[in-house]
């Protein structure tokens, strides 16, 4: 009761006010990315994510994606990695690699409960590694739709992320992913999110590192 | 926070001779002016740019109530939960007795301004339950009890030994060092376990979206979405301001936000929730609570002018810009909200008794509304709040100057209305205000006006006037 009334009395409050009129919305220029080829949006990408510490590479095939993932493997001495379960990474085959290589391949279905799965990605996990359903060219990012395959802490917790996204994911701006992700609205993520580099701070004395909570790297293969 | 508005003056005095924020000011506001300008040279038309964002502010403010109702309704529909606070006492009161519900013993919290105006954190730790800020400079500034220097880099002026003494003391910190980079690692390891362990999670809301029921939050840490991976509940605090209508007005807010903030693209994350985790995830919150507090906004709301205060979208542009927070930094303004938007803010949700000196200690120079994303005109709401100040505004309340200087001013409205009654003046108040004039100038007069003079010179008054002059002129031709 106590309840309702609060909102009653504050919408009440609002609607009683003097009315304000709204005018049109005035023109708005559409975006550079929005004319650009698809070389063009790979190159945009590539730089605004190495603008914000990012590491992009560009590879031909899955097959070649994984040559990639061992080099970084072996360059960061990767030892126990937790994955997401999403289509691209189910592409890529990771646990015949991680016997291969001998690195522990952990996947959230691994484990019996929400805890010890967390126990696992914040205290054991190298890496990170996930697919990613949109790479938006306007400013280097990752966009992620949080799901059963796609869990969040993933790409959060270890202290490297390494995304895997397939190039016709590229797109131009953030229209384009949100108009896809949120035209179902009875079909929304729980959670989407925007990823645009590594982790960071400049809260002390203005001094700007990575790394702050987040992954101090973000490694993307961008395959196509 | 208990509010220190009053105080003005001597903060400013005592910050103007902090050489630690002074330092800072030299060098932090111009940088990131730069930084902002160079982000916004990515849009094809800047103006056009900003009035676009302008203009959804306007929109959303101007279709307030409907776009809430829809925002709830929808935000219902993913299976949120929605509470409604009229003021801070019940926005506290509830969360609290979330946490209490839940036995936590702790909450990690993401920067969130609104539960800084509210006191959340002091009603927290009252009742036993820690709230841990988890923005490095939110840490820092809880741990050594600081107001926020900067609505973006709250602790930004926070000398490194500070840190360094705080973190041994409070956080962890096993060997001294006075690297930022080390520091910051330490503060890692020390909140990770928060992160890891962390029952329920706070947040603050930078935007709510009406048309999805969706709420986003903009970061560069990483905490925030911490907070909401990591916990199993998830308490959301909104002013009832944050409501935008649609994704799109959503996403072009946020390029303008990122720039305007920081000179980023884009923060290093945007996560945009709508309802809790679904079933088979085995991350993200069980249940997603939403609480939407007024706390003295709908009296703001009925004033069309006051209003467009509603707009900010605490991009901080302002503060970096204006001259005056450039000379004393964030401590003087005494509350959460500081700079010009704290200037147009903090008088409305304070009273403009308790915040005289706010809305005077400006320019008027409009540096602050030349950068404004939402379209904010401060300067003239500074002269609006005096207006409704010195006449003590039945509304918004106010006080009335001595009685000394409201006869003035109405003697002198009188007089100037007069040119014979203006020129006689002149003539004899000249050689009595000319007598304190050294080398041209007036620095200090003595009697009723010294205080006037105290921060202020007038060039001595010319041997004659326009008028005289003209007089002159015509009779020599």
């Amino acid at each position: 009761m106590e309840q309702s009334s609060a909102r009653e009395e504050i919408l009440q409050k609002l609607k009683q006010a003097p009315a304000e009129p709204v005018g049109p919305r005035p023109v708005l220029p559409p975006l550079a990315e929005l004319s650009m080829t698809q070389e063009e949006l790979v190159k945009r990408f590539t730089e605004r994510l190495v603008e914000e510490t990012g590491v992009v590479y560009r590879v031909k095939s899955y097959e070649e994606a994984i040559e990639k993932l061992t080099e970084i493997a072996q360059a960061e001495n990767l030892k126990k990695v937790m994955v997401s379960t999403d289509e691209v990474i189910g592409q890529l085959n990771l646990p015949a690699w991680g016997t291969k290589q001998g690195i522990k391949i952990m996947t959230p279905l691994d484990f019996v409960d929400r805890d010890s799965y967390k126990d696992a990605v914040f205290l054991e996990a190298d890496a990170g590694i996930t697919g990613a359903d949109f790479a938006v060219a306007e400013s280097g990012t990752l966009g992620i739709r949080h799901r059963k395959d796609q869990a969040r802490l993933i790409s959060l917790a270890p202290i490297l992320h390494i995304a895997v996204v397939p190039i016709e994911r590229l797109v131009p701006t953030y229209e384009k992913a949100i108009d896809q992700v949120f035209a179902n609205k009875n079909s929304l993520p729980s959670q989407f999110v925007f990823i645009t580099g590594p982790s960071m701070t400049g809260d002390i004395q203005g001094v700007l590192f990575k790394g702050m909570h987040g992954p101090r790297k973000l490694m993307v293969i961008l395959i196509g | 926070m208990e509010p220190r508005t009053e105080k003005f003056k001597e903060l400013v005095a005592r910050e103007l001779h902090n050489p630690l924020s002074q330092k800072f000011l030299k060098v932090m506001p111009p940088i990131q002016n730069m930084k902002r300008s160079i982000g916004l040279s990515t849009f094809p038309d800047i103006e056009a740019a900003q009035a676009y964002g302008a203009a959804i502010r306007q929109e959303a403010i101007a279709r307030l109530p409907e776009l809430l109702e829809h925002f709830e309704k929808n935000a219902l529909a993913n299976g949120a939960q929605v509470f409604w606070a009229r003021d801070a006492q019940e926005a506290n009161e509830y969360i609290l007795k979330l946490a209490k519900e839940r036995g936590v013993k702790y909450v990690t919290k993401g920067k969130s301004m609104v539960t800084e105006e509210t006191g959340l954190n002091e009603v927290l730790s009252q009742n036993g339950i820690e709230p841990w800020e988890t923005d490095l400079g939110e840490f820092i500034a809880q741990q050594l009890n600081l107001p926020p220097f900067h609505i973006v880099g709250p602790a930004i002026n926070v000398p490194v030994e500070e840190v360094r003494d705080i973190f041994m003391a409070k956080a962890n910190l096993k060997e001294p060092t006075l690297d930022p980079v080390e520091l910051g690692y330490a503060a890692r390891l020390f909140l990770r376990d928060k992160f890891h362990h962390v029952q329920m999670g706070i947040t603050g809301v930078n935007m709510a979206v009406a048309e999805t029921g969706t709420i986003i939050n903009v970061e560069n840490e990483g905490n925030i979405r911490y907070t909401k991976a990591s916990p199993r509940t998830q308490v959301s605090v909104m002013s009832i301001e944050k409501v935008v209508p649609t994704m799109k007005d959503a996403l072009h807010l946020i390029r303008l936000l990122c720039r305007n903030c920081t000179g980023q693209k884009l923060s290093a994350y945007v996560s945009m929730d709508s309802g809790p985790k679904k079933k088979d995830e085995i991350d993200g919150p069980e249940e997603l609570f939403i609480v939407i507090v007024d706390n003295g906004r709908t009296k703001i709301y009925q004033d069309l002018k006051a209003r467009q205060v509603l707009r900010c979208i605490r991009c901080a542009a302002c503060l970096n810009i204006c001259p005056v927070y450039g000379q004393i930094g964030g401590y003087a303004y005494g509350w959460a909200y500081s700079g010009p938007m704290g200037q147009v803010l903090n008088p409305l949700l304070l009273g403009l008794e308790k915040t005289q000196d706010l809305y005077r200690a400006t320019t008027l120079c409009a540096a602050c509304k030349s950068v404004c994303p939402a379209g904010i005109d401060h300067p003239s709401l500074f002269l609006y709040y005096r207006h409704k100040d010195v006449t003590v505004d039945p509304y918004f309340g106010g006080k009335a100057r001595p009685a000394q200087e409201i006869r003035f001013f109405k003697a002198w409205a009188w007089a100037i209305k007069r040119p014979w009654l203006w020129n006689l003046g002149i003539k004899m108040a000249r050689p009595f205000i000319n007598k304190n004039a050294r080398e041209g100038i007036i620095r200090q007069i003595k009697g009723s006006f010294a205080d006037w003079f105290r921060q202020r010179d007038l060039p001595a008054m010319a041997e004659n006037t326009f008028h005289e002059r003209w007089k002159n002129l015509k009779k020599e031709a």
